[in-house]
């Protein structure tokens, strides 16, 4: 402590503020400060931030009362302001009426109802499932918008107070549209804090995430409150929405990406203290306006005056102090035994798979209309190119299935291994270097998650985000680190042991190779200390560190593991298309997609990355069935499943969180021979479905002698404590 | 000298003074009681000796060395180990996978010269689990996990070993078997172990407990042999109308 503020505090700050003077002198533009100038620089900041402000305030309303973190906030407010449009300026409604319709109608509604169908089932589930659910709703809102509101015509939403008239001051005016705004935005927060801290239902909300049952016996009604926080949070989202169209365009990335500087917003106020996530955002709101007026980056980082809500997100991270290992959960399932994939089987897994991708490219197999031995250059490069993701999607598996954290930026990492790849094998193609990749990206991914290591995994989460966002706006854009040369291939077809691997077939089984390797790699690692010393922290970190384990480190160094994976992936990824468009021109969004895809299907088992292999395929079967004509049905199902799969599948994790690929896996092993385990399990589930429910524990009523006898068998005591005589009439 | 000694403890959680001062010490070679009322801080002083919770003053001392600022994994190399309230076993992996974290970990430092799989089977054979070793901990009941827990904790090799109450979920065979066990380890001068209890069974406590440690409302109120701590009129004005502590009392007695 220095002066009573805690070192990291200090730390934090004395690091920031020395690198705006040093940032601020080098790239000073050299304008004239005059105070009207600066005025209206601040009052622009002003408004930005109390734009920010309302959405932070859902996020950490939504976030205090049901401690689910929601990801899908931006989204909300997308559509709402898609749906403001189409009443309001397509078909002519009052402006006040729609807003009416859409903020208090609307968005409560959609509050309400991703309560009672989603949101309440994820109270107990862990982080993962929680962040994955609600990205998961933001795509799939985002997708309904695309496919709504079709981008091809122009839209704009009119400012609702009019931007023309309004304070006067001297040489610009302050537009009453922006000073409402504000206004608006502080009495919304203000009244939140109020809501929360003074009121009846507030408290009960408060009470309800601390401990939902204690509140319920107390008269609190955990369903209402949960409910009303979810009308709350969306109302906000859909109000800030259509209030920041106006400044922003209508367009869905743009508008959904506002969030990204609600979560920094958010964070600086530890995403529980409204007042300091109020401050939060009219930080980034002034620095960002006066940075966009003061300082001048330069052609080359020409996006970097975007970048502040990633640096201040890193700053809050720095600054913030070391989390406490939390209490986990627990959950009671049927007696299971524990069984990991033996090298042998990892090794006959893997074989099969490339035998089948030979067969299968090599067009052996035949199967009508779905035959790649008849494949174009077209489908083998789009079959190719989710190839490359599906090997990046394998990079989370340690990460997100083992560790329990969170990366939403693989992508940055693949990008950043293509970079590497770039800079070192160049014109050569020598694949050799790759491996050079793997070393390299392992720093990045260690470097990314130091400071966010000894936080709660949200914070994680966030961070990867900001990075992902920082690298797209200061590093990729870059003219040194991705030279745009002509139309040529800046990535030359890979070779290796004397193999040049320039035809599309023959690169797909590449890929393949390096998939099954990555695959075996992965069956190993999780039969080592290693692996189970990930899952170990996954299941408790205080637990972990009382044995000795170093919990920050374990995490950095998975951090590593998977960016080291991500980056050997994206050299794949980069040579599939030849140029650094694909490894510049990604969005978050498609990174969303690939995490989430990996999370649907069962991110903890290694085999499921076969599961991503399916992707080239329905990929491939969707053009095919294009050519061929007369089955539009077919290709629009497919359309929607391309569209609307991935969010759609981790809206099921709700109900079973290992993921798809557990399932599956839990109906086919019995199949192999081997598996006597496996039959087993199957046989003693089913001996339990045939037993009598036993409900909420003697709350609601009392025990039948049935159930009495089931409570006993489940607890394997029943042996010992039935007397012979047996309990009433059910034993005789 | 004290092997474990807690000097001072302060711990307040905003207006909750959750420890007031409390100093607790423990010997090499004893099984020593914490006990107290629901609410005491029995917990609260395990998380700030394992180094969960940083207190807000006092000093924690081991082997005479002040260990208050060490991480918690730092207190685990020195011969820490725990056993939580709430259950902390890693539930998606198998017991044996449990166990074998630990002697992972430690393995370099104190189990040089066996191979990881013998010291962890030992392990589960000493808390009696070796027929769940494949089992997975999420899937097992609350005692066992808690079994679990314990043997976790000895394959670290710990030299002050702190349970808080072991025994609940077990019936009283199996508690009585845990008491058995913590006497022979704590009497084998080669571990040269202490071991600090949290126990609500006052009959567990009272026979396996060389000195007893009694914390009301994050004061220690009385630091004892069973039989002095029964007798002391603070404890009993603590534990007034409290059936556990009056059915031990009567118990021994007789």
């Amino acid at each position: 402590m220095i002066f009573g503020v805690r070192h990291s505090v200090v730390v934090a700050t004395l690091l920031a503020t020395l690198g705006a003077v040093v940032l601020a002198v080098l790239t000073w533009k050299g304008s004239q400060v005059t105070s009207e100038s600066f005025l209206v620089t601040t009052y622009i900041g002003l408004f930005l931030g109390a734009l920010w402000a309302m959405y932070a305030t859902g996020l950490v309303v939504v976030y205090t009362t049901t401690g689910v973190f929601n990801f899908a906030q931006g989204a909300i407010g997308v559509f709402s302001a898609f749906l403001y449009w189409e009443l309001h300026v397509n078909r002519g409604w009052h402006s006040i009426l729609a807003l009416f319709v859409v903020v208090c109608l609307f968005a409560p509604a959609l509050g309400v109802t991703l309560d009672a169908v989603i949101m309440r089932r994820l109270r107990t589930a862990s982080l993962v499932v929680q962040l994955m659910v609600t990205v998961a709703i933001m795509v799939l809102l985002l997708s309904v918008v695309g496919d709504i509101w079709e981008a091809d015509t122009p839209r704009r939403v009119p400012y609702l107070f009019g931007i023309n008239n309004g304070i006067d001051l001297g040489p610009s005016q302050l537009p009453w549209h922006r000073l409402i705004v504000f206004v608006v935005a502080i009495a919304i927060a203000v009244s939140m804090r109020f809501l929360l801290r003074r009121t009846r239902i507030g408290t009960a909300m408060r009470a309800v995430v601390d401990n939902r049952e204690l509140a319920a016996l107390n008269g609190a009604r955990p369903n209402v409150v949960s409910s009303t926080s979810w009308a709350l949070g969306s109302m906000l989202g859909a109000l800030g929405g259509i209030l920041i169209a106006p400044e922003l365009g209508l367009d869905p990335a743009t508008l959904n990406n506002v969030v990204i500087i609600a979560f920094a917003a958010a964070a600086f106020g530890a995403l529980r203290n409204l007042p300091m996530a109020v401050i939060g955002a009219m930080l980034i709101g002034l620095l960002r306006a006066h940075t966009g007026a003061w300082l001048d980056f330069g052609p080359d980082f020409r996006f970097a005056h975007l970048a502040v809500a990633p640096l201040i997100l890193l700053f809050v991270v720095v600054a913030l102090p070391q989390a406490r290992l939390e209490v986990g959960r627990l959950a009671h399932h049927l007696r299971r035994h524990e069984r990991y994939t033996k090298w042998w089987e990892g090794l006959i897994g893997c074989g099969v798979v490339i035998l089948l991708a030979v067969a299968f490219s090599g067009g052996w197999l035949d199967f009508g209309i779905w035959d790649p031995g008849a494949w174009g250059s077209r489908e083998l490069n789009s079959a190719n190119e989710a190839m490359a993701l599906a090997l990046i999607g394998l990079s989370l598996v340690p990460l997100i299935g083992w560790a329990g954290q969170i990366n939403f930026a693989p992508l940055a990492f693949a990008g950043f291994g293509a970079f590497v790849y770039l800079k070192f094998a160049g014109d050569s193609g020598n694949g050799y270097w790759i491996l050079l990749v793997g070393l390299l990206c392992a720093p990045l991914g260690a470097l990314v998650a130091l400071p966010a290591a000894r936080l709660r995994g949200l914070y994680l989460a966030l961070m990867t985000m900001a990075f992902a966002q920082a690298m797209s706006l200061i590093f990729f854009p870059h003219p040194w680190v991705m030279p745009i040369i002509g139309t040529g291939r800046q990535f030359p077809h890979i070779e290796l042991f004397g193999v040049t691997f320039d035809d599309r077939r023959g690169f797909f089984l590449l890929m393949v190779c390096v998939f099954a390797i990555f695959v075996y790699g992965l069956v190993l690692l999780r039969r080592s200390r290693y692996g189970r010393r990930w899952m170990a922290i996954n299941d408790s970190q205080a637990a972990a560190a009382t044995l000795g384990v170093p919990v920050v480190w374990t995490k950095v160094v998975v951090y590593a593991v998977s960016a080291s994976m991500a980056g050997i992936a994206g050299v794949f990824w980069a040579t599939v298309s030849g140029n650094v468009d694909s490894v510049q021109g990604f969005d978050l969004l498609i990174g969303f997609n690939i995490v989430l895809l990996v999370a649907a299907a069962g991110v903890s088992i290694p085999m499921a990355g076969i599961f991503l292999i399916f992707i080239p395929l329905f990929k491939g079967f969707g053009l095919r069935l294009e050519d061929a004509g007369n089955v539009d049905f077919l290709v629009t199902l497919l359309d929607i499943m391309t569209t609307y799969g991935p969010g759609l599948m981790v809206l099921g994790m709700v109900f079973n969180p290992r993921g798809a690929i557990f399932e599956m896996g839990r109906g086919f092993s019995p199949i192999l021979p081997w598996r006597r385990d496996a039959r087993a399990e199957i046989a003693a589930e089913n001996a339990q479905k045939r037993e009598p429910e036993i409900g909420e524990l003697g709350i609601d009523r009392p025990f039948t002698p049935e159930e009495v006898i089931a409570i006993d068998r489940r607890l394997g005591i029943l042996d010992e404590v039935v007397p012979k005589e047996g309990y009433g009439t059910a034993r005789s | 000298m004290a092997l474990l000694e807690a000097e001072q403890v302060v711990m307040r959680f905003g207006g909750v003074v959750a420890l007031d001062n409390a100093s607790v010490d423990i010997d090499i070679g004893e099984v020593t009681g914490l006990i107290g009322p629901n609410g005491a801080g029995k917990t609260t002083l395990f998380n700030v000796v394992t180094g969960l919770l940083p207190p807000t003053s006092g000093r924690v001392k081991f082997d005479g060395v002040d260990i208050t600022r060490a991480t918690v994994a730092k207190r685990s190399q020195m011969g820490i180990a725990r056993t939580f309230q709430k259950l902390e076993a890693f539930n998606t992996l198998s017991a044996f996978d449990n166990v074998r974290v630990a002697v992972e970990k430690n393995h370099r430092a104190k189990w040089k010269h066996r191979r990881v799989g013998d010291v962890a089977h030992e392990m589960l054979g000493k808390v009696g689990l070796d027929e769940v070793a494949d089992v997975t901990v999420g899937t097992l009941p609350t005692g066992s996990a808690r079994l679990v827990e314990l043997a976790r904790a000895l394959a670290c090799r710990p030299r002050v070993l702190l349970l808080d109450e072991p025994s609940s979920g077990l019936n009283e065979d199996e508690t009585s078997s845990i008491g058995e066990l913590l006497l022979g380890l704590v009497a084998d001068e080669d571990n040269e172990l202490a071991v600090l209890l949290v126990e609500h069974d006052m009959s567990f406590v009272m026979g396996v407990c060389a000195r007893i440690h009694v914390l009301d409302f994050g004061k220690i109120i009385a630091v004892g042999t069973p039989i002095e701590v029964q007798g002391d009129s603070a404890v009993r004005a603590a534990y007034l109308g409290s059936d556990e502590f009056r059915g031990a009392y009567v118990e021994l007695d007789e």
